[in-house]
């Protein structure tokens, strides 16, 4: 009960965090090519896969909260490890498209909308990052069956699926508006 | 039908804890939160003495115009320093500190709901204190104030400062964040059986509506700042002008933190004078419901007042509206508890405890620095004497005569409780008549230099006339501000040594931390008398006339 | 402000005079209860009964609320009335005067007539005058007490400022947005003048530089070229047309230097070129290491642009 309680408000305070980065993205929208430069550098096609892959972590996340509470552990076990992998492909994901953008020269520095990707989606992934050691730990600990009550992995799974409803905010705001709207 | 006393069990799960001897090291390593609690009022006043130390520079090269003591490189990193320190790391910090100390005690818990955690916050919120202050080993310490305006704050036209004002504030805001969401969490879940939320005590009440502010205004903070620490190291463009950054987007950001923060920094302050009050008027607090109602009207308020803080940046008379609007609005549920706690005197039976002169005091300087917030919500008037030494004055009223105060009298309160011993009250006198003279002294005339047409924040000024006289009286109240904090200290040290034992309940009072002992024990509490209204002691102590008799008959 | 010479500034000095009536008002009902109850209400030494309950009073409650919400409301009106007032609204078109703020000085341009001057600020008496604002670095606030409001200059911002000045005198005023190391030295002179003074004021500062006349200042004149002075300053009339320092033009013509650091003389005037960085630490100019004959040149070419 206490630890999900503090979850809830630490999610509720990174609600805040990521609203704020996305008032500063929404800020410099309406700056010179800044919808061009999305249109142009962003391959929403091949995200939209990713999005999708973090969208299924959180369903088998689901199915492991759900093994553990039936005590089913091998299959707990299994989910976990699927939700742990789904997480590992979209950072790396998210490399490769880092990547391949500051081969084409958009960096922090190359113009607002270089500022705004980066920071916007970077902070998402270092909350990824923090979430896949977070479920990676609960794993371990699951592994040598020091994890008996539920709540450990139902508070771990509230931040998970946070972060990926905040990833689909940043999506649709970043990769998918931009096609449909030009402030 | 009585209701029982409250057996506290023994914890499930056995922390780490202060029960051994082992010196210093029992200190560094305890999850205990009295001890956390201590070591956050230490931590505060560790950086009081030192942001006092930085403006008796200030004050000293103010004190005639033109003078050259300090060069102007120094003058603005002292206070950029000053303001930085009062704010985020010793009004902050004493206030979470009371808060993590009497918390569990007020509400009849053995300990935070996440000890750990207690002591990690703490420790955040330390090293990020110390960071701030490693600055002045470097080229500079920050030096474009304690807002921190862009594109002032941009690597271009500020010093290194910069970055260590940014990870250090970051560091003490997830800290604060931390503490914040553990005392929510104590607060909801450990209560006592029997103490509904309308029993809980109104300083309990002020840290809950307090860590809520908290949780939502330090994120805007965190986020500016790792913006602006990507602008600096990484070349990123949010505030950088001549890249098509914006300058007024910082502003957004810092002061859709920096209003709540105000409240931050009062409401734990309104919650221990609601305290004092009731103790020394030997009464109840006049008003319950309507003291928690207001604190959390502003509370909502609060997140909707920020653009009174850019009133001359031009946002058009739409903009300034509604903003006015929401300031002016925001002053009726401050002002209406001035009268709750002469609603509580009315009629007591006053003890003038060295407590109370602070509460008192108060009462007439807050009205002060409150009226004159009024007049920052009047835009026309808030166009002549925004950034002069008007809002200095206002400012310091505010913290100093409302925040400070309430730590003052909250340490002359429950000094005996965390020590075990009184606090001399002779001293004390002496410390509260200094403090309180060179106080108005320094601030009182400054609302007449910002009138005059002197701006904030200038190393120096021209002979103009009346300047240096004002000026000069001004400083005279800092340095005798500067004696009255000597003989607290030698208070305080006199009496660990050898001030008068106090006992439990030294004051005759009504919240359950009174019945712990002095100072209390690692569990705080065995039993728990039955508690049926705001003043459990109070209905111990006097059952004919227990408080929840009248309320349920 | 206690010495209004503006519409604005009387609009605005009414406003807080009425604001401070109220606010004295409520303090000294604040401060006559804590007294009074205060001295009433003190426990007497011995005396243990305990005071009455009082744990809440509607009546009082509803009292305590509306006074406060009357008050803001009557101020909400007023402010909303002078604000309308005060601001410029949509026709800002055509500005009488172009100030931009420079760390740690003002420049004033005057379009429409070639016009550039610094910190000593010129304009007319008995007119509306329309002042556009900006800011070639960081944020600066023009604020000048006795003309009414003050306003932020932004970068990558216009804000606008109405003024209406009442009699002819010299007004001073402050940059009043921290903006760095001289942030206190950034003073503004305003010379508020009639109408006919204000044009020909106008017309003598729309001419070029006076040219040198006499030796001394003709090799002064040499060594502004040869020291590239013109590469930040400049002199109409003559090759240097730098725009990061203030215009020099018409030196002269001012009262003090520096942003009102010091007055206007030829030995101040020295003792600036011989070390910039002592006279104003943090300032722009740079030390160029004159030689004492050469600065001599230098401050007797200035001196003479009028």
């Amino acid at each position: 009960m206490k630890s999900r309680l503090m979850m809830k408000l630490f999610i509720g305070s990174e609600a805040f965090f990521f609203l704020s980065l996305i008032v500063a993205y929404l800020y410099f929208w309406r700056s010179a090519h800044f919808t061009q430069e999305a249109l142009h550098y962003l391959n929403v096609k091949l995200s939209g896969v990713y999005t999708a892959l973090l969208l299924l972590s959180s369903g088998s996340l689901v199915l492991a909260e759900n093994r553990q509470r039936k005590r089913a552990w091998r299959s707990a076990h299994f989910w976990l490890a699927i939700t742990i992998v789904l997480g590992c492909i979209f950072i790396a994901g998210q490399a490769h498209e880092y990547l391949t953008l500051i081969s084409e020269d958009l960096t922090l520095g190359s113009s607002e909308f270089g500022s705004g990707f980066f920071t916007l989606t970077g902070f998402h992934g270092l909350h990824v990052v923090a979430g896949l050691v977070l479920l990676a730990i609960l794993l371990g600990l699951l592994l040598k069956g020091h994890l008996k009550k539920e709540d450990a992995l139902r508070t771990a799974g509230m931040y998970w699926h946070f972060v990926d409803a905040v990833w689909l905010c940043v999506f649709t705001l970043i990769y998918v508006l931009p096609h449909y709207l030009s402030l | 039908m009585m209701k029982q006393w409250t057996h506290i069990p023994e914890p499930e799960e056995q922390l780490p804890d202060a029960a051994t001897e082992r010196g210093l090291l029992m200190w560094l390593s305890s999850v205990d939160h009295k001890q956390l609690g201590i070591m956050y009022l230490l931590a505060s006043l560790l950086f009081f003495l030192l942001g006092g130390l930085l403006v008796l520079f200030m004050r000293t090269q103010l004190a005639i115009a033109e003078n050259d003591f300090l060069s102007p490189e120094v003058y603005n990193q002292f206070f950029t320093m000053h303001g930085t320190t009062m704010i985020f790391f010793v009004l902050t910090p004493a206030f979470l500190g009371m808060g993590v100390y009497l918390v569990p005690l007020m509400i009849g818990a053995n300990e935070m709901a996440f000890p750990r955690l207690n002591a990690f916050s703490f420790w955040m919120a330390l090293f990020g204190g110390l960071l701030l202050y490693f600055s002045f080993l470097t080229e500079g310490a920050p030096d474009a104030g304690w807002f921190n305006y862009a594109p002032l704050n941009e690597s271009n036209y500020s010093t290194e400062g910069i970055h260590y004002y940014c990870m250090g504030l970051l560091l003490g805001g997830i800290g604060t964040v931390g503490t914040a969401i553990n005392l929510i969490v104590t607060i909801l879940h450990m209560r006592v059986p029997g103490m509904g939320y309308r029993q809980m005590p109104l300083f309990v009440w002020m840290m809950l509506v307090t860590a809520f502010l908290i949780l939502a205004a330090f994120p805007s903070l965190n986020a500016a700042l790792a913006m602006l620490l990507l602008d600096r190291l990484l070349h990123a463009h949010f505030f950088v002008t001549a890249n098509g950054g914006s300058a007024l987007l910082w502003q957004h950001l810092f002061w859709l933190f920096g209003h709540p923060e105000v409240y931050i920094l009062i409401l734990p302050a309104f919650g221990i004078f609601s305290e004092v009050f009731q103790v020394f008027s030997r009464k109840p607090i006049f008003g319950y419901g309507f003291v928690v109602a207001s604190g959390i009207a502003i509370a909502l308020l609060a997140f909707g007042v920020w653009v009174h803080h850019m009133f001359t940046t031009g946002l058009g008379n739409t903009v300034n509206a509604f903003f006015a609007a929401s300031s002016l609005l925001i002053g009726v549920p401050t002002g209406v508890k001035i009268f709750n706690w002469l609603g509580t005197m009315y009629k007591g039976s006053i003890r003038l405890s060295v407590s109370m002169l602070f509460a008192v005091a108060f009462l007439i300087e807050f009205t002060i620095g409150g009226l004159s917030g009024i007049s920052f919500a009047i835009v026309p008037i808030d166009w002549q004497l925004t950034d002069s030494y008007y809002v200095v004055a206002h400012l310091h009223f505010v913290f100093v005569g409302g925040s400070l105060f309430g730590v003052f009298s909250g340490l002359f309160y429950w000094f005996p409780k965390m020590s075990g011993r009184m606090l001399s009250e002779r001293l004390g006198r002496w410390f509260f008549w200094l403090f309180v003279i060179g106080f108005n002294l320094t601030f009182l005339i400054q609302h007449v230099l910002g009138m005059m047409g002197m701006p904030r924040r200038v190393y120096t000024y021209p002979q103009l006339p009346y300047f240096t006289l004002f000026n000069f009286l001004s400083t005279a109240g800092a340095f005798i501000m500067a004696l009255a904090v000597l003989t607290l200290l030698y208070n305080i040290w006199r009496s660990l040594r050898k001030g008068e034992p106090a006992g439990a309940d030294p004051w005759d009072a009504y919240t359950l931390e009174w019945h712990a002992a002095a100072p209390p024990l690692l569990k705080n509490f065995e039993r728990l008398p039955p508690v049926r209204s705001a003043r459990p002691l109070f209905d111990l102590k006097h059952p004919e006339q227990a408080d929840w008799k009248k309320q349920e008959g | 402000m206690l010495t209004p010479a503006s519409e604005q500034a009387e609009r605005i000095a009414t406003l807080t005079n009425y604001f401070f009536v109220a606010a004295a008002a409520i303090l000294l009902v604040v401060t006559l209860l804590t007294i009074i109850f205060l001295v009433k209400y003190r426990a007497k030494p011995g005396d243990n009964t305990l005071p009455p309950k009082i744990f809440r009073s509607r009546k009082a409650e509803l009292f305590i609320v509306g006074i406060p919400l009357a008050l803001v409301s009557f101020f909400f009106v007023l402010t909303l009335r002078d604000m309308r007032a005060l601001e410029p609204g949509a026709d800002t078109q055509h500005p009488d005067v172009i100030i931009t703020g420079h760390q740690w000085w003002w420049q004033a341009d005057y379009p429409g007539t070639g016009v550039v001057a610094a910190n000593e600020i010129h304009l007319p008496v008995g007119r509306k005058v329309l002042m556009r604002l900006r800011s070639a670095d960081v944020i600066h606030d023009w604020w000048v007490p006795e003309l009414g409001n003050k306003m932020d200059l932004i970068p990558g911002r216009s804000n606008h400022l109405w003024l209406t000045i009442r009699k002819p005198g010299v007004y001073e005023g402050a940059c009043s947005e921290f903006c760095g190391q001289q942030h206190a030295w950034m003073r503004i002179r305003v010379v508020a003048q009639t109408e006919s003074e204000y044009k020909a004021w106008l017309a003598a500062h729309a001419a070029p530089a006076i040219a040198p006349a006499g030796e001394l200042a003709q090799r002064g004149a040499t060594v502004f070229q040869e020291k590239t002075c013109g590469n930040c300053h400049r002199i109409a009339g003559t090759e240097a047309k730098g725009d990061a320092g203030p215009d020099l033009t018409h030196l002269s013509s001012r009262k003090t230097l520096l942003a009102g650091l010091m007055d206007n003389t030829a030995p101040n005037l020295g003792r600036w070129l011989n070390h910039p960085q002592q006279i104003k630490p943090g300032a722009y100019m740079p030390d160029f290491l004159l030689k004492p004959s050469e600065r001599e040149a230098l401050v007797a070419y200035l001196v003479q642009l009028k």
